[in-house]
């Protein structure tokens, strides 16, 4: 048992709710009876209950109870009474036939013979022989029950719920009787608390708990009037779980993505955009892949169903970079030696590379010379999707045009973007193959955690590309990023689909930094 | 991307020395765009090829040629052709439907069983990759020793003709070989808008095969034991036929075969294949030091040209003829750099200072997003493609789509939003979302995309009045003001539907959403929710 001073020290730590149940405790058990005595809600009961038993004055204990309660054609049939009842009513004067009965009581068919099998089954009516033919008339026992009520009506005007227990085995028999009618009866099973004071709450509640001087609450009126100075504040349980609170979160896949485009703005690139839907066009024959590579293929790209062609084709535009496939226009170059079809370059599709986006700011009137230029897209590819892949997903490229750019100013940017991207200087830089870029180098960064891993592919666009789009051969150095193993990464996921996850309970818990 | 599988010691027989693993896996990546697979076994190596524009690398010979290159002085021995009085007879027939072929015949080396997979793999990567699967070049193997020349190219009807097709016991004709043999059936597509199909015969009318679809199952077969092998291909044009011609003939010359030329004889003209005929590119100082940034002389870069295999005489680059990559002198210039060594190539900073700027509508869409959260919203991030069942007629439709629930593009946020809620059931509520992304839509032929933007909101007493309390606070946030006219959507409770007005201008729905369209989603709390188009506020 504790010294007096701990003693003193639980008592003047109870809350409201605590200090008004635990006296009580020494003359109520049950829940309901301690809501009545005190004068709480239930829900300020049993908080008070459970945190005095955390300290030890009170054990709960918890009953289950099994409640007959009445569904919705009960509480139809106990007010304004049973088929059967209305039916037995009708005929206790003198016979009826079977339509007078119903004219009488406006039962439907189906409650009629329901009626006429329950009243037989107490042998409350019997057949008898009236004006309009065959009808029905009450017996002896058939009155008695219409002045006394039928067991089942007798039973249906009790006040509900009846704890199962509490019924007798007559009344037991009658329930499961409506059980066999629909929505009567119903059973529900409540749990119900009950409390006992431990003797150190017995000892507690008799030091009569002086609730005046004890506030929970500093209030207005307090502050106003200084009585706090009167009074002494409760001191809290620091230990009670505090109920979880929820708040607006930004999707963490979408900040990050939000980081790179501020990094880019950063340094010094300025965001380019284009469509979705996009022509076969911009999205590669702008970009110098010839109508017959494999990435163009059915099983590469989305096609779009209806429409298919784009009608806002700059017609100039197509007629250069038509000739640069067939014959390389003027650059040098033999060109992809092929007849090139104006019909296939203005199938829509769904944008699959964000390279579309670099080659419509190429062609644009507002391109500046030196100029760098980022674009952060959705790219679509026709793949089966797994925890590595997605057909839907984000691509993060870019452009840098300016007279007397090269290899090494483009290994330099790749450098670069290893340390902001990867945290590293451990590079490699290795030659690599893309249709539109002639020097092509890929980039290897060694992650601090991820380790070698290729981050970016990048190059110097052809002249054959270059010279369609500006009109004339600038250096333009191109790069892409993959961006999503470093989001992964960084949002401790290992299969791609959760970047664009549904759970909420991921995306209410998922960490901000 | 070709993968290609090899011996390691034949690797090196062919390199002329040992080479470890991690150095050849170095030199992969390093000089052929390439990287090296685990493989099987130590002496089984795969290695994936990045570039789809050199298949003259695509072969274990190809690739000792290349480091023999890197790694030697010496400049590479060209393709020596030994006269031989060996002829193709084109037919006139051929013309409307694969008018052109190539060849060579081969001798001096035994096939073992290593050998000839080496070559049935060679042919398979070119067929299918640089051959577009056979359509532009088809290539065929065969035993010499059973054929006598000149043999014959010619077209004929596909019931005229029957032979046993390679792997068969029976024989069929053209027709029956396209309907039950298995390449038939896999190729039969190149021929689909023939009147008449190829046909390779030798000079006893023995047939060797059908391009592009099976050989003879007699003359057609190569076995091990051979020494000598004729080689054919045919296709839509010399070019690309003579590429694949001279890719082999340099491939078996390495492996130690005399490669004899075979005349194609066609009505207008005589040529010879493969063809020795190397194209020459100028490449100055100037130009490799405008694209790499290295100042390098003349005759340094004559030898890194010759560690590529190329032949330099001065400012000339002389192409191999095994090359058919090359289309402008930039593609050379790649070389000298490759040569070079991207590893030794320092970098330099950019000069030039520019300003950064974002797009212009993510000035107002960050904003936005971040006054929402504040609102109490929890943002989602989904997938633009989606259920074609769970958008309206008006939505753009994907043609060939891999899986119904990436079928159509997005033309609102909302179904989306309402998936999140049906996931998440068991998640506390009050449950509140949003949404911003891209959207689109088809009216007849005209497309649109703009930005959209969606709330949702479901708990107990999820309502109208919440929803416009929100909508109203976020819209003051940004200056402007919410006026809501009663309206009508398929989404929303009839009556408790509004049109989102902002200076009368229409922008979107906001209303509490059907109770069906709640029980089709298995949802059992009630949804209030809005959606704008962002793109057309002022």
């Amino acid at each position: 048992m504790p010294d007096d001073a701990k003693v003193a020290e639980i008592a003047d730590s109870l809350h409201r709710y605590e200090r008004a149940v635990l006296p009580l405790l020494e003359k109520h058990s049950s829940v309901s009876d301690l809501v009545k005595a005190s004068g709480l809600q239930e829900i300020e009961v049993l908080r008070g209950l459970n945190w005095l038993q955390n300290k030890g004055l009170a054990k709960i204990t918890e009953v289950t109870e099994e409640l007959i309660n009445l569904g919705g054609n009960g509480r139809k049939y106990a007010s304004s009474q049973l088929p059967e009842t209305r039916f037995l009513d009708a005929i206790k004067e003198q016979p009826l036939s079977l339509s007078e009965i119903k004219r009488k009581t406006s039962l439907t068919d189906e409650e009629t013979s329901a009626s006429i099998g329950a009243l037989m089954r107490l042998r409350a009516i019997e057949s008898a022989i009236v004006q309009e033919g065959k009808g029905f008339k009450a017996t002896e026992a058939g009155k008695k029950l219409a002045a006394e009520g039928t067991p089942a009506q007798r039973l249906l005007s009790r006040k509900f719920p009846i704890p199962e227990k509490n019924l007798t085995p007559d009344e037991k028999a009658v329930v499961e009787e409506l059980r066999k009618r629909k929505d009567v009866i119903r059973q529900d099973v409540v749990k119900n608390k009950s409390a006992t004071i431990t003797d150190l709450g017995r000892q507690i509640a008799r030091k009569s708990i002086s609730a005046e001087k004890i506030i929970d609450r500093l209030t207005p009126e307090m502050l106003l009037t200084g009585s706090w100075k009167k009074a002494k504040l409760r001191p809290y349980d620091l230990s009670t779980a505090a109920p979880r609170a929820f708040f607006g979160k930004l999707q963490p896949y979408r900040e990050f993505l939000e980081e790179v485009r501020d990094k880019f703005v950063g340094l010094g690139f300025e965001e380019m955009t284009g469509p979705i839907i996009e022509s076969e066009f911009w999205n590669m024959d702008a970009l110098f892949m010839p109508q017959f590579h494999s990435a163009r293929d059915i099983h590469d790209v989305y096609y779009i169903k209806e429409p298919k062609h784009a009608t806002d084709l700059p017609k100039e535009l197509v007629k250069k970079v038509k000739a640069a496939h067939e014959n390389g226009f003027g650059t040098g170059s033999k060109g992809w030696q092929y007849e090139f079809s104006e019909e296939k370059t203005a199938r829509l599709i769904m944008r699959s590379q964000t390279t579309a986006c670099s080659a419509r700011k190429m062609a644009s009137k507002d391109l500046k010379i030196p100029g760098k230029y980022f674009a952060i897209g959705r790219c679509f590819r026709y793949d089966v999707i797994d925890a590595k892949h997605l057909a839907d997903f984000n691509q993060v490229e870019g452009i840098i045009i300016e007279e007397s750019l090269n290899l090494r100013h483009l290994i330099g940017l790749l450098k670069l973007f290893a340390k902001e991207f990867c945290q590293t200087d451990k590079v490699k830089v290795v030659p690599s193959y893309f249709p539109f870029t002639e020097p092509s180098a890929s980039l290897y960064a060694k992650h601090p955690a991820l380790g070698w891993m290729e981050l970016a592919g990048a190059g110097i666009f052809r002249p054959e590309m270059v010279k369609p789009l500006i009109g004339r051969h600038v250096p333009v150095l191109a790069w892409g990023i993959g961006i999503d193993r470093i989001a992964m990464f960084k949002l401790g996921m290992d299969d791609i689909r959760n970047l664009f996850s549904h759970d909420l309970n991921f995306l209410r818990n998922a960490k901000v930094v | 991307m070709p993968t290609i599988s090899f011996s390691h010691k034949d690797f090196q027989k062919l390199l002329g020395r040992k080479m470890p693993i991690e150095e050849f896996s170095e030199l992969l990546l390093l000089y052929a765009k390439a990287e090296l697979k685990p493989g099987n076994t130590p002496d089984d190596l795969t290695v994936e090829l990045d570039d789809t524009n050199q298949p003259y690398i695509w072969s274990v010979e190809g690739l000792a040629r290349l480091l023999r290159g890197i790694t030697s002085k010496k400049e590479a021995a060209p393709l020596r052709l030994q006269a031989g009085n060996y002829s193709i007879e084109v037919d006139e027939s051929v013309k409307n439907v694969r008018p052109c072929i190539a060849a060579f015949v081969a001798k001096g080396v035994k096939l073992d069983d290593y050998l000839l997979k080496q070559l049935i793999q060679m042919q398979e990567k070119f067929d299918t990759g640089y051959g577009r699967r056979r359509q532009k070049v088809s290539i065929g193997l065969y035993s010499y020793k059973r054929i006598s020349f000149p043999i014959r190219y010619t077209a004929v009807k596909p019931d005229s003709v029957k032979f046993i097709p390679l792997g068969f016991e029976k024989e069929l004709n053209l027709k029956q070989i396209l309907e039950q043999h298995p390449k038939g059936q896999e190729y039969g597509w190149i021929l689909k808008n023939s009147q008449d199909y190829p046909l390779l015969l030798d000079s006893n009318g023995q047939i060797l095969s059908f391009p592009p679809i099976i050989n003879s199952n007699f003359t057609g077969r190569l076995e091990v034991g051979d020494s000598e092998l004729l080689f054919e291909a045919t296709g839509h044009d010399d070019e690309s036929l003579n590429l694949a011609a001279s890719i082999f003939a340099q491939n078996l010359q390495d492996r130690g075969f005399a490669i004899h030329s075979v005349i194609i004889k066609h009505k207008s003209k005589t040529t010879k294949t493969p063809s020795v005929e190397r194209k020459l590119v100028k490449i100055t100082p100037q130009a490799v030091e405008a694209v790499t940034g290295l100042k390098l002389k003349s005759s340094e870069i004559s030898s890194l040209l010759q560690k590529m295999g190329y032949q330099a005489r001065g400012e000339t680059a002389i192409i191999p003829t095994y090359r058919a990559d090359i289309m402008h002198p930039v593609d050379v210039i790649e070389d000298v750099a490759i040569a070079y060594g991207f590893d030794r190539i320092s970098e330099e900073p950019l000069r030039s200072y520019t300003v950064g700027k974002k797009d212009r509508a993510f000035e107002l869409i960050n904003p936005t997003r971040k006054l929402i959260a504040g609102l109490g919203f929890q943002e989602i991030f989904s997938h633009i493609l989606t259920d074609k069942k769970s958008v309206t007629e008006k939505s753009v439709e994907l043609q060939n789509f891999m899986s119904e629930t990436h079928s159509a593009v997005r033309n609102s946020l909302l179904p989306q939003l309402l998936d999140v809620f049906a996931k998440n059931k068991h998640s506390d509520y009050p449950q509140k979302i949003f949404e911003e992304g891209l959207v689109a839509s088809r009216e007849a032929t005209k497309l649109a995309e703009w930005r959209s933007i969606a709330l949702a909101s479901a708990h107990s007493k999820a309502d109208f009045t919440e929803m416009k309390q929100y909508l109203s606070a976020l819209l003051g946030s940004i200056g402007l003001q919410l006026e809501v006219k009663p309206a009508e959507h398929t989404m929303f409770i009839k009556g408790r539907v509004g049109s989102i007005l902002v200076n009368k201008q229409h922008l979107g729905f906001i209303g509490e959403v059907k109770p069906e369209i709640l029980e089709k989603h298995g949802i059992e709390m009630p949804v209030a929710a809005a959606e704008l188009n962002l793109s057309l506020l002022p």
